[in-house]
């Protein structure tokens, strides 16, 4: 009776099939991202939650907050001599400058070559005068709970920003409208989305992954295990 | 090949089972080598992986070591077993998973289909043989992805070259359902549940040998 080696064929398969998604997997779903996010449209955002796909969107309070150009203000407090509050046409007014940057997940995925557009903090401390006693600046989220920090020298590190536009467009509402803290040299749990207020404080307050454990300086490659 | 009896005889007019050898203690060794190592690869990768262990993966440090442990834990086993497999029973396994026969054939159409009787099969049946040489790739596959990711973790510059997180994802949503099949008929099916004592005492009832793998029974 003939016999077939179909058992190597099979793992070679695999092996083979594996090495080819290792050279080439990322090239292939990109191709197919359009029909894939179509047929992914009908997945329940439940179970997207559960098993995420790629790289995914977190939340800690979903629906994501919704921007509202009339209603929306940029509230900076605390230790600072001049608070300030404004709107959103005056948040739009202020100078801006572009950068492009790798995002990096503590989870452990990449996005290269994100086109950032938006305003410097130094810009803004200018403006609010903080007073010596302000060491760290809260970040807080319009997604309830989210807040996170860091000290009043990492927010004048370069790249440092307060992003509006996304590769050449306004900030999506997945991407945290109207404006989110970018920090390129830390993982992405630091740079706050939906950005609404900013508290300069003399203390460290851990942020919300942080109270989970999270590293305060979330330095990509030299924190939280890696 | 594998047949010999272990136990025989009667107790009081009642017929005691008779048992047959199964699965050698190599054969054995390599299977819970590999089933505690995947378990631990497993719990600790979702850990990693799943939002909903997000405040757990906080200790990222733990979780990653107990990870990359139970990988380099498998493949130390893997050479130890390999190497110390001196009677070749190993190298015949492998050879009887690699070799599939028109039965078997008839078999992966019969498992599909369910048209007519079940072919006749040998120690393993051609599903059992698939699993095996899929399960083995797999864990080539795991460890080769997973080494890029270990090492674009720690060097910024082979970030980006190979897509190694999608190609682990892939194969661990491969690897969970063959897993989960498994176990399900090791566990839980009626008719298949006893082969489990073949993979931990290495021998199983004559009488359900015969009914399932008949072929071997046969050479026995």
């Amino acid at each position: 009776m003939g016999e077939r080696r179909i058992g190597r064929a099979a793992f070679l398969s695999v092996v083979g099939a594996g090495g080819i998604g290792l050279l080439f997997g990322d090239r292939i779903t990109s191709a197919l991202h359009a029909p894939i996010a179509d047929a992914g449209s009908i997945v329940p955002n439940a179970i997207k939650d559960v098993f995420p796909t790629g790289w995914r969107i977190y939340a800690i309070n979903p629906p994501w907050p919704t921007f509202d150009p009339a209603d929306y203000r940029l509230e900076i407090t605390g230790h600072v001599r001049k608070p300030v509050t404004l709107t959103w046409p005056e948040v739009s007014a202020l100078p801006a400058v572009s950068q492009t940057n790798t995002f990096h997940c503590v989870t452990g995925w990449t996005v290269s070559n994100v086109h950032w557009r938006g305003v410097r903090l130094q810009t803004l401390w200018d403006m609010v005068e903080p007073l010596p006693s302000a060491r760290y600046a809260n970040f807080v989220s319009m997604e309830r709970g989210y807040v996170d920090t860091l000290s009043m020298k990492q927010t004048i590190l370069p790249g440092v920003m307060l992003a509006h536009t996304m590769q050449g467009r306004p900030l999506s509402r997945a991407h945290g409208s109207p404006m989110r803290l970018v920090i390129p040299e830390m993982y992405g749990y630091k740079n706050v989305k939906w950005l609404h207020r900013i508290e300069l404080v003399p203390q460290l307050e851990p942020g919300f992954w942080e109270q989970n454990g999270y590293d305060v300086d979330a330095w990509v490659g030299r924190s939280n295990g890696y | 090949m594998p047949g010999s009896a272990a136990r025989t005889g009667t107790e009081r007019g009642r017929p005691r089972p008779v048992y047959v050898r199964r699965f050698w203690p190599e054969e054995r060794s390599l299977h819970w080598l590999l089933a505690v190592t995947f378990v631990i690869l497993l719990a600790t990768g979702l850990i990693l992986y799943l939002p909903a262990f997000a405040e757990l993966a906080a200790n990222r440090r733990l979780w990653k070591s107990l990870h990359l442990g139970a990988a380099i834990a498998f493949w130390a086993g893997l050479v130890v077993l390999v190497a110390s497999d001196t009677g070749g029973r190993l190298r015949t396994t492998a050879s009887e998973v690699d070799r599939f026969d028109e039965d078997d054939l008839r078999w992966m159409r019969w498992a599909v289909t369910r048209r007519g009787d079940e072919p006749p099969q040998g120690r393993f049946n051609a599903g059992q043989k698939l699993n095996t040489a899929v399960v083995f790739g797999l864990m080539l596959v795991f460890s080769v992805s997973g080494l890029l990711m270990y090492l674009q973790e720690t060097d910024a510059a082979v970030r980006g070259r190979t897509s190694a997180i999608l190609v682990h994802d892939v194969a661990t949503w491969i690897a969970v359902p063959l897993v989960a099949g498994h176990l399900y008929l090791v566990l839980v099916n009626p008719s298949t549940r006893h082969s489990l004592r073949g993979m931990v005492l290495g021998t199983v009832r004559r009488d359900w040998a015969r009914r399932h793998h008949p072929k071997w029974d046969a050479d026995d």
